[in-house]
């Protein structure tokens, strides 16, 4: 399987309050590409992220998935270029009350024909699927349980499966790991990890922690107040574009 | 370096003690006020507490012997024709094979004394005698106790009845009546239960029913009443509005006083009971369910619309596991809320077991009416019980 290409050209989102999350916003992203990006609270990681799969409207700009403008897509075209795009989320965002195995079951409606949602029937092959999906992030035992009974990494992990459900050829991750702990931040990430280097998806993931970006990017773009400040290899982001990423006052804290 | 000298510290002046700051006392006068009124507007009179003990007293008593069980009872009841003007004789009743009366003269006067004797009665048994006139209206004229060979003999007074308008004619004849009654057999359940157990039944099911009835309109009404879906342009802004301000007025009115309205509709009954009980609820329910929409979670809906799930879908696996159980915790706590009001709204006419509790009461039958009390307790008891198990599961 081979990931998509992504190109941006020109974006821009101001929401109806007049603040300006994306000013002009370029950047090309090549096949199997591991990109990090970074950025202040604030600075347009979010949006950005969710304009790509159009979650978010784009105010202007140009977004290209593989080569296709899906800014000029219909909703329903929209809808079945999402079934390709997993998503992560850094509250998760799973159905609470429903059981694990629904919840990744979930990242395979964009398949099924809408009238099966009524009796929550998925064919054999796809609960398979999805047992399998559930093996590959290390809680196969879990998938009966309901999805809140399960810890911040362990929700994580069926947020994963949810996304390989799609069989997607990008994964857009927003901050999946900000609500979770070091040790676990890592166990989470070196599966996301594993999907871009086996399956050669690509993955856009925002990150807090320049020291996670380092370790497991293979490019980073940083974002300061909507706009591209930087966009290179990890080991190029030295003390001065430190600063100037996160503010003079910043110090950086490592993560074990 | 040189060494600074720090300032010496200012001495802050102790504020004064809470109780003597001004506002303290003013606000202390002002509840002095509104309590020593509304003591004097609610005419609160503890006294009244021990003084009325020797009236609640009975009903108290009474509230610890409910009639529950009984056995059956058996009645030997026999009437003997008098007349009270010798112009018109008395009547002769066919005799019985059971018990027979006879009295020392079967002519009288009204004040005048008469021995009546019985014979072939229940023998140890405590009986009475009644003077029955020409429409039949029974008055209690002497209690008797029979012997062992079951007679007994008893002088009475013959009572001035009334004799209605033929004063002069048939009017005259009367009649003695002798009652023995006893209980024998098994104890089973009594009237009274059987009567309070099929009301109960009623109550329950009134409440059903209106609670059901409340769901079908609240659940609609709920997302037209929801800020999050309707707020996006003027006309759902004016229909949130339109609803909210329903929902908010149909929650003031008590279902008492509703179901008085509804007992003037459509009569009498369960079914009046059952309206007021919907409307109310519908508007409790209607509210309850808008705000839990409002309360959910957005973060599954924009994950499943990143899967390129349909509208239906994102409704279907996002917003609906969501709801639904508080929506049934709302609805099994609303049925638990109905049995409860269900219980006294019979007391308008509406229904279910408030309307015999109040008929118990009114006729000073407080057996009864502690037979009745003791079931809407077990029924209440149970439903809370039971709702809030329910509750714990689903939520």
């Amino acid at each position: 399987m081979k990931g998509a290409s992504l190109r941006i050209e020109h974006l821009v989102k101001v929401y109806p309050d007049g603040t300006r999350a994306l000013n002009d916003i370029s950047f090309d992203v090549t096949p199997g590409e591991f990109l990090v990006i970074i950025g202040l609270s604030g600075s347009g990681k979010s949006t950005l992220m969710r304009c790509i799969n159009r979650l978010i409207e784009p105010t202007s700009g140009k977004i290209y998935i593989d080569d296709v403008d899906i800014t000029s897509l219909s909703q329903k075209e929209m809808r079945e270029l999402r079934r390709r795009i997993g998503m992560i989320f850094q509250q998760f965002n799973l159905v609470k009350r429903s059981s694990v195995l629904t919840n990744v079951l979930s990242g395979r409606l964009g398949y099924v024909p809408p009238s099966w949602a009524l009796l929550n029937y998925f064919p054999k092959d796809q609960v398979a699927q999805g047992m399998a999906n559930l093996a590959r992030v290390g809680i196969p035992e879990k998938a009966r349980t309901r999805a809140d009974q399960l810890s911040g990494g362990q929700q994580q992990r069926v947020g994963i499966a949810r996304a390989l459900m799609q069989e997607p050829k990008m994964i857009l991750a927003d901050e999946p790991v900000a609500s979770l702990d070091p040790a676990t931040s890592h166990s989470v990430l070196k599966y996301i990890e594993e999907l871009n280097k086996k399956d050669g998806i690509t993955v856009l993931c925002s990150l807090h922690f320049l020291s996670l970006a380092r370790r497991y990017g293979t490019r980073i773009v940083a974002l300061k107040a909507g706009q591209v400040v930087f966009d290179g290899l990890p080991k190029d982001i030295d003390e001065q574009w430190f600063r100037n990423i996160y503010g003079e006052e910043a110090i950086e804290v490592e993560i074990a | 370096m040189k060494n600074e000298v720090l300032p010496a510290p200012r001495p802050i002046a102790a504020p004064r003690p809470w109780f003597q700051s001004g506002r303290f006392l003013l606000l202390l006068a002002a509840l002095t006020l509104v309590y020593a009124y509304g003591w004097r507007v609610t005419k609160i009179n503890l006294g009244e507490l021990s003084r009325g003990t020797r009236f609640v007293k009975p009903f108290v008593v009474d509230l610890f012997r409910p009639d529950v069980l009984a056995r059956e009872t058996k009645t030997q009841d026999v009437q003997l024709g008098m007349t009270i003007d010798p112009r018109f004789p008395p009547e002769q009743l066919p005799a019985s094979s059971g018990p027979t009366l006879s009295a020392s003269t079967r002519v009288v006067a009204v004040g005048s004394q008469v021995t009546i004797t019985g014979r072939g009665f229940r023998s140890n048994s405590t009986g009475t005698l009644f003077w029955v006139n020409r429409i039949g209206n029974p008055q209690q004229v002497a209690r008797f106790q029979t012997d062992a060979q079951g007679e007994f003999q008893t002088v009475i007074t013959v009572p001035e009845t009334f004799r209605g308008p033929a004063s002069a004619g048939q009017a005259a004849q009367q009649r003695v009546r002798a009652q023995v009654t006893w209980a024998e057999g098994p104890l089973r359940p009594s009237k009274t239960l059987l009567i309070v157990l099929e009301k109960v039944v009623e109550t329950v099911f009134l409440a059903l029913m209106g609670t059901t009835f409340a769901i079908i309109l609240a659940v609609p009404l709920s997302f037209l009443g929801a800020k999050n879906l309707m707020a996006k342009n003027p006309l759902g802004t004016t229909i949130y509005f339109i609803t909210r301000t329903f929902f908010n007025i149909m929650r003031s009115i008590e279902p008492l006083i509703l179901a008085i309205v509804f007992t003037v509709w459509v009569g009498l009954g369960p079914f009046a009971g059952v309206m007021a009980l919907a409307l109310h609820s519908i508007a409790s329910l209607g509210k309850l369910y808008s705000e839990q929409i409002e309360s959910i979670d957005p973060g599954p809906i924009e994950a499943i619309t990143a899967t390129g799930a349909s509208p239906l879908q994102v409704v279907r696996y996002a917003v609906v596991p969501q709801i639904v159980p508080p929506f049934i915790a709302f609805t099994i706590y609303r049925w638990d809320i109905n049995v409860r009001m269900s219980t006294v709204i019979g007391f308008v006419g509406g229904g279910g077991i408030g309307f015999i509790l109040q008929q118990y009461i009114n006729l000073l039958q407080y057996r009864q009416a502690a037979t009745a009390v003791w079931a809407i307790t077990i029924v209440v008891a149970a439903m809370d019980y039971f709702s809030a198990w329910i509750r714990e599961k689903v939520v």
